[in-house]
C-alpha cells in the first residue's frame, strides 16, 4: 500500500538547532503591552527628526508666502504705524492693466533666452571637450571655469562697470567700439545678461560635467565597437542621455535668472536706461521698496509665483519623461 | 571570417601589468574562452582586441592586418558587454539596428535585417520595447542581436552570462554554442566560470595575473593542467595539491609526504646503478596533484574500531592505500558526496558516489592510480613530465618542464 508523504506544515515542530535550547520566551501579555508604546514611539520618532527642517520651511518659506498672498489684497506702504487698507482684487486689476508689468515680463523672457546659451550651449561644448581631460589637469580646468561663480555678484559688477566704461574701459579699447554699454538700451540688456552668463557658466559646466560623468561609459564603448563615429555617438547617445541634466539647467535658468541678474541690475543700471533692464523681479522690488506699494508688489509676487510654478511643473514633467533608468 | 592574432601584448596600469606578454593565435571559426579569476587580465585583453584599450606593447592582427592603431569601429568586430550596454533610450529595434544605422545602411535594409535577427533570437514581439521593460534574459538576447545584425568577422563576449540566473545561464550557454556552430564565426569569450569554458570552448586560454598559463582544448586543460594554478582553478572541487618529495623505492618513483606515499608508476634504473650513487629525482620538492574524483576510498573506519569496508566497486582493485587521514566533514551534493579529509598538514577532498558511507571523524584510506597523478614543481608551479628515454642521469634541475 502506498502512503502519501504529507507536505510540511507550519505545525510541524522544527528540530531544535542544538541540544539544550532555552525555555519558551516571555509571556504574551507582557509583550503586547510594551509593543503598543513601542509602536507609538516608532510612529513619532521620524517626525521628531523631521521637525526642525519642517519648522524652518514653515517659518521662512510658507508663512511669508501666505503673508504675501494676504498683503496682495491690501494697500499698505510698509510702515508699521500705517494701517493696511483692504483693496479686494484691485491690486491684481492694476497689475494686468499696467503696461509696465507686461513689458517687464517680455524683458525677463529676453534675459532668460540670452542666458540659455551660457547655461546650455557653451557648457555642453566645454563639457564634451573637457571630458577627455584627465587627472589634475581636469581639476585645474574646472576650477578655472568655476571661479567666476564664487565671485560675489556686486564685486564682479564693480569690475565689469570699470571694464565697460565708455572711452577708457578695456572692452571698448579692445574692440574699438564706442558703445556706452550700460547706458544704451540694447547694450545694457546684453551687458547684464552677459555678465550674469559669465558668472553662471562655471556652475553650468560643472553640472554638465557631472551629467556626462554619470553616463555609463559602456554606452560609448559599445557604440564605438558598433561602428559609430564620435559625432554619431554624441548625437545619438550622449545628448539624449544628458537631456535630463539639460532640462534641469533650463529649469534653473528660467527660475533663477531674476535672482542672478538682480544684484547686477541694481549695481550697474538700476533698471535703466528707460526701464531697458527692468525685469519682473526688479519691478517687484521697485514697487515694494521704492514706491512702498506693498500690496501691489505682493499681488505681482503671487502672480509670478503661480506662473513659475506652472513652468517648473512642466519642466519637471519633461525631465521625468526624458530620464531613462537602466540597470 | 577572422583569424585574430595577439602578439606579445602587454598592458600596463601605472607600474602594474594587467596583461603581461600574452600571445594567442585564434583561428577562424574558433570558440576561444579566456578563463581566469577576477583580476587576471582577461577582460583587459578582450578590450585590447576590441580596440577599446591600446596595448602598451605588442600587436593585434585581424586576418593578418595590423589593427593595433585602428580604433574599435574600424576592426569589424562585435562585442557583447557584461552589462549588455543597451542604449536605454532606444527601443529594442533601434538598439539592434544601431550598428547598421551607424554605417548609414538604408532604412528599409535596416528594418529587414533587424526583423531577421529578431526572428532568430525570438525577439520579434519585443521590438518596440525599451531595455528597462525587458527581463535579464531578453536584454541579453538584444545585446546578442546587436552583435549579430551586421555579420561581423568575430564576436567578443565579456562575461555575457554573469547577470543571468543559473537556469537561464545554462539555457543561454547552449544557445550561444548553437549560434557559434551555425555562424561558423570566430568567438572570443571571457569568463571566470569554468563550466562555461569547459562546455562552450573549442580552446581554453587560462590566464593568471596577466600571464597565459595554458592554452588547449577543454580536455587537455582539465586532464593535463600545465601548472598548479590551472589544476587548482579547474574542477569543482579543484584538484588536491599536496606538498611532497620524490623518493625511489624498488626502482619506482614515489611521491612521499606525511601520511602520503603514492607510487607514480614511473620506473627508474635498477638500484645502485647511477654513477653518483643517488637517484635522479629523489628529494625534489614537488606538488602532487590528484583530482577528487580520482581518489578511491579503500577503507573508512569509525573511531570505535568497527570495520565496515566501503567497496564502491573499484576500491579493491587499486591495491594498497596511499593516503591516510581523517574525515573532517562530508558534503552531500545529491548524486555524490564530497568528503573533506585531513591528510598530514593538508586538506584533501574526495568525491564519491552516494552512498559512500563516509562519516565525519572516521579514519580514511585512499588510493589513486598512477595515471591519475600529476606532478608540479613546487617553486615554479609548472607541470613535470617524465622523459622515459633519458632514464637515470637527468639532474633534478633539468627534469623537463612542459610549457
Amino acid at each position: 500500500m502506498f502512503v502519501e508523504v504529507a507536505p510540511p506544515t507550519q505545525l510541524a515542530p522544527a528540530p531544535p538547532p542544538s541540544a539544550g535550547a532555552g525555555t519558551p520566551g516571555p509571556s504574551h501579555a507582557r509583550r503586547s503591552a510594551g509593543s503598543l508604546a513601542r509602536m507609538l514611539g516608532r510612529g513619532v520618532i521620524p517626525y521628531l527628526y523631521l521637525a526642525p527642517a519642517l519648522g524652518m520651511l514653515v517659518v521662512w518659506i510658507y508663512r511669508p508666502l501666505v503673508q504675501t498672498a494676504n498683503y496682495s489684497f491690501y494697500s499698505w506702504n510698509l510702515s508699521p504705524d500705517q494701517p493696511a487698507i483692504p483693496q479686494g482684487w484691485h491690486n491684481y486689476h492694476r497689475l494686468f492693466t499696467l503696461p509696465e508689468a507686461g513689458n517687464s515680463v517680455l524683458r525677463t523672457v529676453a534675459m532668460i533666452a540670452l542666458l540659455l546659451p551660457f547655461t546650455i550651449i557653451i557648457p555642453i561644448i566645454v563639457g564634451l571637450l573637457t571630458a577627455e581631460v584627465r587627472g589634475r589637469a581636469r581639476t585645474v580646468y574646472q576650477a578655472l571655469i568655476f571661479a567666476p561663480f564664487l565671485v560675489a555678484p556686486v564685486a564682479s559688477a564693480a569690475v565689469w562697470q570699470w571694464m565697460l566704461t565708455p572711452g577708457s574701459g578695456i572692452v571698448n579699447r579692445a574692440t574699438g567700439l564706442k558703445t556706452n554699454w550700460l547706458h544704451e538700451r540694447l547694450p545694457a540688456l546684453l551687458s547684464i545678461t552677459g555678465i550674469a552668463g559669465w558668472q553662471m557658466l562655471g556652475f553650468a559646466v560643472l553640472v554638465v560635467s557631472a551629467g556626462l560623468a554619470s553616463i555609463n561609459g559602456d554606452y560609448s564603448e559599445a557604440a564605438s565597437v558598433d561602428g559609430a563615429s564620435r559625432w554619431q555617438s554624441t548625437r545619438w547617445l550622449t545628448l539624449p542621455l544628458l537631456s535630463p541634466t539639460l532640462v534641469f539647467l533650463v529649469l534653473t535658468t528660467v527660475l533663477l535668472a531674476g535672482t542672478w541678474t538682480f544684484p547686477l541690475i541694481d549695481t550697474l543700471t538700476q533698471g535703466g536706461p528707460v526701464s531697458a533692464t527692468t525685469n519682473i523681479y526688479y519691478l517687484l522690488w521697485q514697487y515694494g521698496f521704492k514706491s512702498f506699494d506693498a500690496g501691489f508688489a505682493a499681488a505681482a509676487g503671487v502672480i509670478f509665483f503661480f506662473g513659475f510654478t506652472l513652468v517648473a511643473a512642466f519642466l519637471v514633467w519633461l525631465s521625468d519623461r526624458l530620464t531613462f533608468h537602466d540597470n | 571570417m577572422s583569424r585574430i592574432t595577439v602578439e606579445n601584448v602587454t598592458r600596463r596600469y601605472g607600474g602594474a601589468k594587467a596583461v603581461d606578454g600574452v600571445s594567442l593565435d585564434i583561428a577562424d571559426g574558433e570558440f576561444l574562452v579566456l578563463l581566469g579569476p577576477s583580476g587576471c587580465g582577461k577582460s583587459t585583453l578582450l578590450r585590447a582586441i576590441a580596440g577599446l584599450l591600446a596595448p602598451s606593447e605588442g600587436r593585434i592582427l585581424v586576418d593578418g592586418r595590423d589593427v593595433t592603431d585602428i580604433p574599435a569601429r574600424g576592426r569589424d568586430l562585435a562585442m557583447v558587454f557584461q552589462s549588455y550596454a543597451l542604449y536605454p533610450h532606444l527601443t529594442v529595434a533601434r538598439n539592434i539596428g544601431f550598428p547598421l544605422r551607424a554605417r548609414r545602411v538604408r532604412r528599409a535594409d535596416v528594418r529587414r535585417r533587424v526583423a531577421e535577427v529578431a526572428e532568430i533570437l525570438d525577439l520579434s514581439a519585443l521590438l518596440d520595447r525599451r531595455p528597462r521593460e525587458l527581463s535579464g534574459g531578453q536584454r541579453q538576447r538584444v545585446a546578442l542581436g546587436r552583435a549579430l545584425v551586421r555579420d561581423p568577422g568575430a564576436f567578443l563576449m565579456d562575461e555575457p552570462l554573469s547577470n543571468l540566473d543559473a537556469q537561464l545561464r545554462t539555457a543561454t550557454r547552449t544557445e550561444i554554442t548553437e549560434l557559434h556552430r551555425r555562424l561558423g564565426r570566430t568567438f572570443i569569450y571571457v569568463t571566470h566560470d569554468q563550466v562555461e569554458a569547459m562546455t562552450m570552448a573549442t580552446r581554453v586560454a587560462v590566464l593568471n595575473r596577466g600571464r597565459l598559463e595554458q592554452i588547449g582544448s577543454p580536455t587537455e586543460v582539465y586532464d593535463q593542467p600545465a601548472s598548479a594554478f590551472v589544476a587548482a582553478f579547474l574542477g569543482s572541487p579543484p584538484m588536491n595539491l599536496l606538498d611532497a618529495e620524490l623518493v625511489t623505492r624498488d626502482g619506482q618513483l614515489h611521491a612521499v609526504a606525511p601520511q602520503v606515499d603514492v607510487p607514480l608508476g614511473i620506473r627508474v634504473a635498477a638500484a645502485g646503478a647511477p654513477r653518483d650513487g643517488g637517484d635522479p629525482a629523489a628529494g625534489r620538492a614537488i606538488q602532487l596533484g590528484i583530482r577528487p574524483e580520482h581518489l578511491l576510498v579503500t577503507s573508512a573506519t569509525g573511531g570505535t574500531g568497527s570495520t565496515d569496508s566501503t567497496d564502491s566497486g573499484s576500491a579493491h582493485e587499486t591495491g594498497p592505500a596511499v593516503l591516510r587521514g581523517t574525515i573532517r566533514t562530508v558534503e552531500n551534493l545529491g548524486s555524490e558526496e564530497i568528503a573533506h579529509c585531513v591528510i598530514g598538514a593538508t586538506e584533501v577532498r574526495v568525491r564519491a558516489r552516494r552512498p559512500a558511507g563516509l562519516t565525519a571523524g572516521d579514519a580514511i584510506a585512499l588510493s589513486a592510480r598512477p595515471e591519475h597523478t600529476h606532478l608540479f614543481d613546487r617553486d615554479s608551479g609548472r607541470r613535470l613530465v617524465w622523459q622515459s628515454d633519458q632514464p637515470v642521469s637527468v639532474p633534478p634541475a633539468r627534469v623537463p618542464v612542459t610549457t
